[in-house]
């Protein structure tokens, strides 16, 4: 989400140290060349991250259940397929790790001017305000998917790291998806003790004994989780609420978002998008994306991307999501769960993605498609917000109120329109403006004072 | 729970008797609050539950309710309420010391400070087991409100005033939910009375149909005040199976048991009250900091008379509390039903009032050389706050739990002040022997040894704000 540093030169009388730079670099690069390409990754990221959110948008999350549960050969199943398998959590991943590169441009593209507002009170003063925007996405917005909150708070961990080794980064980055692995795992061994516990009292029955109060209570409440469906009353309740006026909506989803904020950032986020920050710092710092890698190392990270993680990626998906529709077997055969992979299927995906774009751009086939994704990345900021505004207003009822009127992959078709309205009109804006609106904004909030937007 | 070390360098410019003033008032707060929490501390550490806190508010009579009520309204809430205020100006005299040419800036010292203190937190809740950890949430605190550093004091206070407010808003909120969940409730069994009447008058015309039953929906909105309705009924036997648990003698058992109320405590409690508990002290002290308040800006019985109107009005907004908490316990559907406000509504200015009251006595004791020797060994527990905090963590789990001496659940109320008060002694001859021969307490210590750990490295990479470090790029 650091939009306007890398592109754009600073405050007014601060000229963009960067292109200065770049001249005197041992390996000299185009500046426009370096900049676009982040940006071009950004674009992707932003993009793609509407693939993952647009279900959360526009369907009641019950669909879910009857995509695991239903025919595997609908379109709804295949489009669920190929989503989760080469998008899920990766475009994420490389959102986060761009953001992790952000931070570096903002700090280092700054000079300390004595006097000023010392440049580490800017970092925090923008996450501040980009805490505030995450808030405002979830409880004004109503996007209950917001990622800036978790962003702003995890950006605040990552000052101290700027000036770091890539090795330390990565090593850091392991950690947090070791941490998230373990947690995984945790969760997971408490349901297999329910499970095993079931089975204890099965078999005591079976050999003719009473079963005590614990041995029931561990039957039933067994039963009740393996034959759980989503209760039609809840999403009846949930689609009518989702197609009522704004109030209802806000008050339908404030425990959501509240929920979200708490425990996604205490369980989950911190570990999820800190540690691809920290990879997305490290990345940046060897020049991965900054088109400073051979053709070569960009092919192999395609290949080793792609080459591991993929399978990794179907055999989350095939064993370990659709061994959930008969979950008491799963639990019976594996003692580890699929989802302890998941953040590696994440990082190389991501590093797949990025790899593929990288090459894509040095190979100059679709230019113009460059250069519109370089101006979507460039107002990321906007974008992002753009996509709670656009989807919110299109699904809920105080806006169009085709909650849950789509099918599972008819929504795509809104991904579509919403992407190619992103990549002409930011392209169209960013011929008379300088920043997006909302980086203008929260620019002009960081600052305190101001900013120029004109070109 | 800063070393106040910062404090000591950052001053020395300053002239010697405000220089005095300043450090050893805020240390002796610092250690005040520290050592005086225990007294709330070890109603969890030891079992002395809620269901007991209640069920002596609602005898309302005899010493057990007497010392009870004394601790609710002169400890519970206020303590964490000085140490966040103290916090907050210790936070203006770190930030505000200059940096040293060559070595990493002060800023971020204060951040890297920070977050090493957080993983002290987690040490000390998710390790060491004390499921109201505080380290973690001033870490959190500190690096949230570090770019307010820069505030007038005016803003500070007007900032501190809002966060309160709010705090006072997100009771009056989550009152009203439970007002909600009973019109649901009321909804509800009106709607099962009409079905039961309308069964019994189809039998009497001869109809026979099945009787209407109520959704699963509307069962689970009828439960969620049932359950809401008995967790709020007085009942020692509910802590059976608390106390059960505790005795365990397994470490990890115990673990397993605690660690939902850690999360609890760090995650929900956060995130809902917390960083408006914090954040509004925090600006307080740092307002109050900047003012002048802890270097003799008033003459002393200035000191004294606001701070008996801050005791005075505290204490009558808490006695309304507890007032009111009875009411609330004696028929909480009555209560939700007539009052329109939670009994807790001002509980956050009546922290900031007796808080703020404690400060200003302390600093009349202070500029009236009163009390002088005890002043001492309070600053002296301050200089340690971190370790001493550490410390009763340990002692006072060793005791307490199932894995140490396990009296959890098992010594009343009275032998639990005696224990916190014996431990207030040790903690205090601790600290004064230890400051005879050591500069620093052992986590401090500790603490700044890590937090300046980069320092050398710093040196080697290309200053930050020079030009760009196109070899860190390569």
């Amino acid at each position: 989400m650091e939009l306007d540093t890398s592109m754009n030169p600073g405050t007014p009388n601060e000229p963009n140290e960067l292109a200065q730079n770049n001249t005197t670099e041992v390996r000299p690069v185009d500046t426009a060349d370096r900049i676009k390409t982040i940006d071009i990754i950004r674009g992707v990221g932003l993009l793609g991250i509407l693939l993952m959110n647009i279900p959360g948008f526009g369907i009641d999350q019950s669909a879910y259940y009857y995509l695991t549960h239903g025919s595997y050969t609908s379109t709804d199943f295949y489009t669920h397929k190929v989503v989760s398998i080469f998008f899920e959590g990766t475009m994420r991943g490389l959102f986060s790790m761009l953001f992790g590169a952000g931070m570096i441009l903002f700090t280092m593209n700054k000079k300390e001017v004595p006097g000023a507002v010392p440049v580490i009170h800017l970092y925090y003063r923008r996450l501040l305000w980009l805490l505030f925007f995450g808030v405002i996405n979830a409880y004004v917005l109503l996007w209950w998917g917001d990622i800036l909150f978790f962003y702003a708070l995890c950006g605040m961990l990552l000052y101290p790291f700027r000036n770091s080794k890539p090795r330390l980064l990565i090593i850091l980055g392991i950690l947090c998806f070791c941490i998230a692995s373990l947690k995984t795992s945790l969760w997971y061994n408490e349901d297999r003790e329910k499970r095993l516990d079931y089975l204890e009292a099965v078999t005591a029955e079976k050999s003719g004994k009473k079963l005590s109060a614990e041995q029931k209570e561990a039957k039933t409440s067994w039963l009740e989780r393996e034959n759980w469906r989503p209760p039609p009353e809840r999403t009846e309740r949930n689609v009518s609420r989702m197609r009522s006026g704004y109030i209802t909506v806000f008050t339908h989803l404030l425990p959501r978002n509240a929920d979200d904020e708490t425990w996604g950032t205490y369980h989950w986020a911190i570990w999820d998008c800190l540690g691809m920050m920290l990879i997305g710092m490290a990345l940046f710092k060897i020049g991965y994306f900054s088109n400073k890698i051979s053709s070569g190392g960009y092919t192999m990270g395609l290949l080793i991307g792609y080459g591991i993680g993929i399978p990794v990626a179907w055999l989350i998906f095939n064993k370990g999501e659709l061994g959930q529709v008969h979950y008491g077997a799963y639990l019976d055969r594996y003692r580890v769960n699929h989802f302890t992979l998941y953040d590696v299927k994440r990082l190389f995906i991501s590093l797949g993605h990025a790899s593929l774009i990288m090459l894509v751009y040095r190979s100059r086939i679709v230019p113009w498609l460059m250069k519109a994704l370089s101006n979507v990345g460039q107002m990321a900021f906007t974008n992002y917000l753009m996509q709670s505004i656009i989807c919110t207003l299109y699904f809920h009822g105080y806006g169009l109120g085709n909650y849950n009127k789509l099918s599972y992959h008819q929504l795509y078709y809104v991904v579509l329109a919403v992407w190619i309205f992103q990549l002409i009109a930011s392209s169209i804006w960013l011929k008379y403006y300088r920043f997006g609106p909302f980086e203008w904004l929260w620019r002009s909030l960081t600052y305190w004072k101001k900013q120029p937007m004109k070109k | 729970m800063i070393s106040s070390t910062p404090a000591r360098e950052s001053l020395q410019d300053a002239t010697p008797s405000t220089r005095s003033l300043r450090i050893e008032s805020i240390d002796v707060l610092r250690g005040i609050a520290v050592l005086a929490a225990l007294y709330v501390s070890v109603w969890i550490f030891g079992g002395f539950s809620n269901q007991q806190q209640y069920h002596w508010l609602q005898v309302s009579r005899g010493w057990n309710y007497r010392i009870y009520g004394a601790m609710e309204l002169l400890i519970n809430g206020k303590m964490r309420a000085l140490i966040a205020i103290v916090f907050g100006a210790a936070m203006v005299i770190f930030l505000s010391k200059p940096s040293v040419p060559g070595k990493l800036a002060t800023p971020e010292l204060f951040i890297r400070r920070q977050m090493w203190l957080i993983l002290f937190g987690l040490i000390n809740a998710v390790i060491f087991l004390w499921t109201h950890d505080i380290l973690f949430h001033l870490g959190i605190m500190g690096i949230l409100l570090f770019p307010f550093v820069r505030m007038s004091y005016r803003g500070l206070f007007i900032a501190a005033l809002l966060m309160t407010l709010i705090y006072c808003g997100k009771n009056f909120w989550s009152y009203a939910d439970k007002q909600d969940k009973y019109q649901k409730y009321l909804v509800v069994t009106s709607l099962e009375k009409k079905y039961e009447k309308d069964s019994v008058t189809l039998a009497f015309k001869g109809t026979i149909k099945a009787k209407d039953t109520l959704t699963k929906l509307e069962v689970q909105d009828k439960k969620a005040w049932e359950g809401l309705l008995g967790s709020m009924k007085v009942d020692l036997k509910k802590d059976e199976g608390k106390v059960k648990a505790m005795h365990t003698e397994s470490y990890g058992k115990a673990w397993n048991h605690l660690l939902p109320d850690t999360q609890m405590w760090e995650a929900m409690w956060t995130y809902q009250f917390g960083i408006w508990d914090f954040a509004g002290m925090i600006f307080l002290g740092m307002a109050l900091y900047k003012y002048g308040f802890f270097a003799n800006k008033y003459s002393g019985s200035k000191y004294l008379l606001l701070s008996l109107c801050c005791i005075a009005a505290g204490l009558l907004l808490g006695w309304f509390r507890l007032y009111y908490l009875q009411v609330t316990l004696n028929d909480f559907t009555k209560y939700v039903k007539g009052y329109a406000v939670p009994h807790d509504i001002f509980f956050p200015f009546e922290r900031a009032l007796l808080a703020l009251g404690y400060a200003g006595l302390v600093l009349y004791f202070l500029s009236a050389r009163l009390f002088t020797g005890i002043c001492h060994a309070f600053s002296c527990a301050g200089k340690l706050a971190l370790s001493n905090y550490i410390l009763q963590t340990i002692l006072c789990s060793l005791f307490f739990y199932g894995y140490g001496m396990g009296y959890f659940g098992r010594v009343n109320q009275f032998k639990l002040y005696v224990f916190a008060s014996e431990m207030i002694i040790v903690q205090i001859a601790f600290s004064v022997i230890w400051l005879k021969y050591y500069q620093h307490g052992p986590a401090e210590w500790l603490l700044r040894k890590l937090y300046h750990s980069k320092e050398r490295a710093a040196e080697k990479v290309v200053p930050f704000d020079s030009t760009l470090p196109a070899n860190s790029f390569l």
